[in-house]
This record gives structure tokens, C-alpha cells and sequence, in this order.
């Protein structure tokens, strides 16, 4: 990875926003430029950017077109599509358009960076057949689970949950990440269901005498996976 | 049936078949007793006439002017006789003096018997007329002709009467019927229009009547409720979007305001009012997703979806949290149960439903989860048997942020159940809540065709 395409692409017109998101994550050591969609389009071609956060709509002006044809043109660059339209339909048009994440106003910061740092470290080797952090190893192809050299018994489920978590390692995931991409459920919870099945994973994944989980919790966003367990 | 007897068109159609009635019988009565006087004074004045023409005949002259008369002339005399001073007969056709005094005017006997005859009776007039020799002309007529022509006359009128009772009820009637069902029809529109179905208006005709002229000033009126809603809706719809920014940003700035200091005080306070943003930032996303399921329906690409499938599925989402707060929950499917529709949403809208159900339900009750297909129609029941919700609130519950007083202190947007109704009116269901008794069913069904 280049020093040049470290940078992430800001494309938003709110300024106070803008400058919100920028703070975060510059605070998280990324470099983030706030430009216009023209300006990303160009830098995204010739490869000048990590990854682009587009608002769906700047200045009035539609962002999918310009994202649907950076796509056209084989730009491969991770996009995250910001937009105040909640509508399901919104978000089908989004991805469809070549957006690989799409997140609706209003949102915690923590949800958007969660995503942003996802996005960027995103394991796309779908070859890999084994998972593995610390003594936790995963075996796609046997759908098996060890820690420590001792099966565990999982449902499909939460072989489902643990799997997203082991490929997202030191990474934080919010409940709405794992809503979306375990459970393919695209609305918000006033319940806090996601928390008793992670409670229910760890039951299962830590040993009893274990000090601390292997899923740890992180406050006002969502879960870790803990590399260092 | 009872309910069309008490209809007010019904009521009108009646009292308008009474009043018909009364007035026709009334003319009838007029009749019938116009004709029966003016024959009844033809008698008299034929049988008074008579007696005074007679009366200064002599004994032989009256003798065969009476068998004349009772031979020949029956149209006019029926009874003639002369009686000596001490009401002995003389001569004549009647054997006893009937009760009359003698002054020349006709009197009716109700009963007078036939002479000849054992008990033979029958109505008829006399005249007595004393004769200046002493002797007591009697002469009468028999009324039984005319008894029989009034019967026929009355007979006559009665049968008119009937068929024209008949033909004024069912006239009554059918204009009842006819009103009553437009009435019906209107009374049915509104039902359904205070369901939430405002797209629709009460039926006008062509040639507006009276009903017609109330149906449009009330769809005029709808018009302008549904105007002044989507106002309302389009100010309240406005806020949430202008806050959304706000209030992402002030999220944001406390976050960092929270790990830039060690002042306990003040990461405490910021803590509690990043709690609070949290939940503005809920009902924020919760009333756009509301705006966004109701204004743009169609919009959704519809395809076949299993209900089954989709409850199956959230059945297992959520029963782990029911295990955690020690509740049965079970499931029953009859699979599969298709519909046209947004999977996305429909799984959104049961969602709703069963976190409701676990969140009203204390520890150790029961959730039950159903997807059936009743006549032909889909039937999606979310029961528990919690604290249910009171009589008073239940026409309340799916408005937008209402929460159950009782059910206060559990957080929440208060716009789950507005979420839920909306994507069910999406895809032609309706949801309703009913008592479970104890606790609270709310029933997804699919609406009747038309």
C-alpha cells in the first residue's frame, strides 16, 4: 500500500458534518480529504484514494451516476454511500450502482467508522479455507470449530456470527453490521437481541475460567474481536 | 334484519304506508257512508210519501190499492196494513202492530219478524198514520236489499283497500331498501377510511340528491383533513430530516469531547447525553423510515415471499432473548404461506410484532408466533400473555409515538407499531390487536379481494 492511496475521499456538503467525520478519523490515524464528486471521481481514477465516502446526494446532484460510472469504467475503489433515504429501495439502488456499503443518516460515528475501517481492511481471499486468531482456528470447508485444540458445537447461526467476527479480527463491529451481514435483517432493533446471541457465542467460545472473552465489548459501538486473546 | 327495521329510511317508509292507509280508508268510510244516508233517505221519503198520498182513502179504496201495491208494486211498498182503534188487524200483510207511534214518519226496526214465519226476522222501516175514521194505516219496507247492497259496497271498498296497502308497503319498502343501502354503503366507506384508508371517498352520483349533496360536502371535507396530514406530516417529516446532521454532529463532537478529558464529572455528563442522542437519533431514523414506507409504496419491487420462511427465520433471531428473559416462545407454520411483497419489509414489520410481544411479556410467560393461511387469506398472529393493553388505549396504539402508559419505561421509538402498520397496508394486510386474554394478540390478515 502507497503513501498516496492511504487516503480516504470525502464527498459530503454538509460542512459541519464533513468536518465531523474527517476529525474521527483522522483521530483513528487515516487521512481524509473533503472534496467535490468530481474531484473524487478523478482521484479514484488514477487510483489516488483508499476508498471514497460519498453522500448519495451533494449540491443537489445525484452521486450514484458518477458512481456508476467509475464502475463502468473499471475503478475498483471501496465505496461508502452516506444518504438520508432509509427506504430499502434506496439502499438496493445504491449497491447496485457499485457502492459496497450504504449507511442512512443519522448514525454514530462509531457506526461509520466501524464500517470505514471494515471496508479498508477487508479480506476479499475467498480461497482462504481456515480462520484462525489466537487458539480459535475455523475450518470452512469441515464447518468446524476448535479452541485450544477442543471442538465446539455451534448452530449454523453462530457459526455464521463467529465467522464474521474471525474475519474481521481487532476490528469494530457494530450490532448493525451484524444485522446486515448475518442476519440480512435491514432495519434497526429497539431490542437488544444481537447482544444475547454474542452473549450466547461466548458461552461457548471461552473457556470457563477464562478472565476475559475472545468478543469483547466496546462502548457506545458494538463488539471486537480481540487478536490478542 | 333488525337492523334494517331501524333504519330511519325504513321508519319514514312506514309511517308513510300508515298515513297512506289511514287517509285512503278515510275517503273509503266517506263513501260508503254518503251512499248508505242518501239510500236510506230515498226509503224514508218513498215510505212517508206513500203514507200521506194514502192516508184520506177510504177503507175499500186502501184494500185494493194495498193488494196492488203488494202484488205488483214491490219495488216501493213491502208491508201494508190497516188496523182498527184498538190495533187489531183489519186487513193486510202484517199480523202485530209493531212499537211505532203514529205520526207519520218512517221508523226503523232492527228485527221485525216476517209474518207467516216462526222466527224469520229482518230490518225494516214503517210509517203509521192515524185515518180520521179511527182506524191506523201501517205501511213498510224491507231493508234487507238495501243491508246487502251496503255489504257489497263495503266489500267492495275493503278489497280495494288490501291491494293498495300491499303496493304502498312495497313501494315503502324498496325505497328504504334503496336508501338504506346507499346508507350502508356510505357508513361502510367511512369505516374503512377511519382504518387509514384516506385515499378514499364516499360514492356521487350524476343527478345529485340530498345524500349525494352530504357525500360531497364529506369528501370535500376528507380532502382537506388529507391535505392539512400530509402538511403536518410534511413539517414533522422536515424536522426529523433537518436533524438528522445536528444531531450526528453533536454525537460525534461529545465522543470526542468524552476522550479528551480525565474529568470524571464531565465524561459522566457527557456520557448521559450521548444516551440521550442516541435515542433522538432512533426516533429520528424511525419517523423517516415511517415517511419513507408510507409515501412511497409502489416503489417497492414486489415478489413472491414466504411468510413461513420469514417467521421461521425471526423465530430463531429472537428466541434466544426470549430463553434469556425466561419465555416460552413457540412457532407454528403452515408452510408456505405466499404473498406478494417486500421480504425486506415484511421481516421488518414481524419484527416489530415480536420484540413488542418479548418486551411487554415479564419472565416466565409465553410468546406465541403463528403463520396460517385462513380461507384462502394469510393470517400472521403475534400473542403473549403480558400486560396486554388497556381497553382505553387500544385505538391508540398504532399511532405514531404512542407508547403504553403502563409500558413506559421500556425504551423505545414508540414508532415501532406505526412501522409495522404501514408495511402491512403495503402489502393489502391488515393489523389489528386483540385481547388474548390475558396479554395481546396483534393479528396480520390478508384483505378480502374487492
Amino acid at each position: 500500500m502507497t503513501k498516496a492511496t492511504s487516503t480516504i475521499l470525502l464527498v459530503e456538503d454538509e460542512k459541519e458534518l464533513a468536518d465531523e467525520i474527517r476529525r474521527e478519523l483522522e483521530r483513528l490515524g487515516h487521512r481524509v480529504r473533503i472534496v467535490s464528486v468530481a474531484e473524487a471521481a478523478d482521484a479514484a481514477r488514477v487510483g489516488d484514494a483508499a476508498m471514497l465516502i460519498m453522500d448519495r446526494m451533494v449540491y443537489g446532484e445525484d452521486t450514484l451516476k458518477t458512481l456508476a460510472l467509475l464502475r463502468a469504467e473499471g475503478v475498483k475503489v471501496p465505496v461508502l454511500l452516506i444518504s438520508a433515504l432509509a427506504s430499502i429501495d434506496e439502499r438496493v439502488r445504491g449497491l447496485k450502482a457499485g457502492g459496497d456499503d450504504y449507511l442512512t443518516k443519522p448514525f454514530a460515528m462509531a457506526e461509520l467508522t466501524a464500517r470505514v475501517e471494515a471496508m479498508l481492511r477487508r479480506l476479499d481471499d475467498v480461497r482462504t479455507t481456515k480462520l484462525r486468531v489466537g487458539d480459535l482456528e475455523m475450518d470452512l470447508i469441515e464447518h468446524t470449530v476448535h479452541r485450544g485444540g477442543t471442538r465446539i458445537e455451534l448452530l449454523p447461526r453462530e457459526f455464521k456470527l463467529l465467522e464474521y467476527f474471525l474475519r474481521h479480527p481487532g476490528q469494530v463491529i457494530t450490532r448493525a453490521m451484524l444485522l446486515e451481514d448475518v442476519w440480512q435483517y435491514h432495519f434497526s432493533l429497539e431490542t437488544n437481541v444481537v447482544d444475547v446471541h454474542i452473549s450466547n457465542l461466548r458461552k461457548k467460545i471461552d473457556p470457563r475460567d477464562a478472565p476475559k472473552s475472545l468478543i469483547v465489548n466496546i462502548r457506545g459501538a458494538g463488539f471486537m474481536l480481540s487478536a490478542d486473546a | 334484519m333488525l337492523d334494517f327495521l331501524r333504519s330511519s329510511a325504513v321508519r319514514v317508509a312506514l309511517a308513510l304506508g300508515l298515513a297512506t292507509i289511514v287517509a285512503t280508508t278515510g275517503v273509503f268510510a266517506l263513501v260508503y257512508l254518503q251512499i248508505r244516508a242518501a239510500d236510506e233517505k230515498s226509503n224514508r221519503v218513498i215510505l212517508e210519501d206513500e203514507a200521506a198520498k194514502s192516508v184520506n182513502h177510504t177503507v175499500e179504496q186502501l184494500r185494493s190499492a194495498f193488494e196492488v201495491r203488494l202484488t205488483h208494486d214491490l219495488r216501493r211498498l213491502d208491508y201494508a196494513a190497516l188496523f182498527d182503534a184498538d190495533r187489531k188487524v183489519m186487513f193486510g200483510n202484517i199480523d202485530a202492530f209493531p212499537p211505532i207511534p203514529l205520526d207519520g214518519k218512517s221508523h226503523f226496526i232492527a228485527a221485525f219478524r216476517v209474518p207467516g214465519s216462526e222466527n224469520r226476522t229482518q230490518p225494516a222501516i214503517f210509517v203509521a198514520r192515524p185515518r180520521p175514521d179511527g182506524s191506523i194505516m201501517l205501511l213498510g219496507r224491507s231493508l234487507l236489499e238495501t243491508f246487502a247492497f251496503r255489504r257489497t259496497v263495503l266489500t267492495a271498498l275493503a278489497t280495494g283497500l288490501a291491494p293498495m296497502l300491499l303496493l304502498t308497503l312495497a313501494i315503502g319498502a324498496f325505497f328504504a331498501r334503496r336508501a338504506s343501502r346507499r346508507l350502508t354503503a356510505i357508513h361502510d366507506t367511512i369505516a374503512r377510511i377511519m382504518k387509514g384508508d384516506m385515499q378514499l371517498r364516499l360514492p356521487v352520483r350524476a343527478k345529485p340528491d340530498a345524500i349525494d349533496t352530504i357525500s360531497r360536502d364529506v369528501n370535500l371535507m376528507l380532502d382537506e383533513i388529507m391535505r392539512l396530514l400530509v402538511q403536518i406530516k410534511g413539517v414533522s417529516d422536515n424536522i426529523a430530516h433537518d436533524l438528522r446532521s445536528p444531531l450526528a454532529v453533536v454525537h460525534a463532537q461529545l465522543e470526542r469531547g468524552l476522550e479528551s478529558t480525565d474529568n470524571e464529572e464531565l465524561r459522566a455528563a457527557a456520557r448521559q447525553a450521548l444516551a440521550h442522542i442516541d435515542r433522538a437519533m432512533l426516533t429520528v431514523a424511525a419517523l423517516l423510515r415511517l415517511a419513507d414506507v408510507e409515501y412511497d409504496p409502489k416503489s417497492n419491487k414486489f415478489e413472491t415471499i414466504d411468510l413461513s420462511a420469514i417467521c421461521t427465520d425471526l423465530y430463531e433471531f429472537y428466541e434466544p432473548l426470549a430463553v434469556s428473559k425466561s419465555i416460552t416462545m413457540t412457532l407454528e407454520v403452515q408452510s408456505p404461506v405466499q404473498i406478494k411483497g417486500d421480504g425486506d419489509l415484511m421481516r421488518e414489520a414481524v419484527s416489530n410484532l415480536i420484540g413488542n410481544a418479548i418486551k411487554f411479556t415479564p419472565e416466565s410467560g409465553t410468546v406465541r408466533v403463528s403463520v396460517t393461511q385462513e380461507e384462502g387469506r394469510p393470517v400472521i398472529r403475534v400473542s403473549d400473555n403480558g400486560i396486554g393493553v388497556e381497553p382505553a388505549e387500544r385505538d391508540k396504539i398504532f399511532q405514531r409515538f404512542y407508547r403504553s402508559a403502563s409500558g413506559h419505561r421500556v425504551p423505545g421509538s414508540g414508532l415501532g407499531l406505526s412501522i409495522a402498520a404501514a408495511i402491512a397496508n403495503l402489502h393489502d394486510l391488515d393489523l389489528r390487536f386483540e385481547d388474548n386474554h390475558p396479554g395481546a394478540r396483534f393479528e396480520m390478515t390478508g384483505r378480502r379481494k374487492g
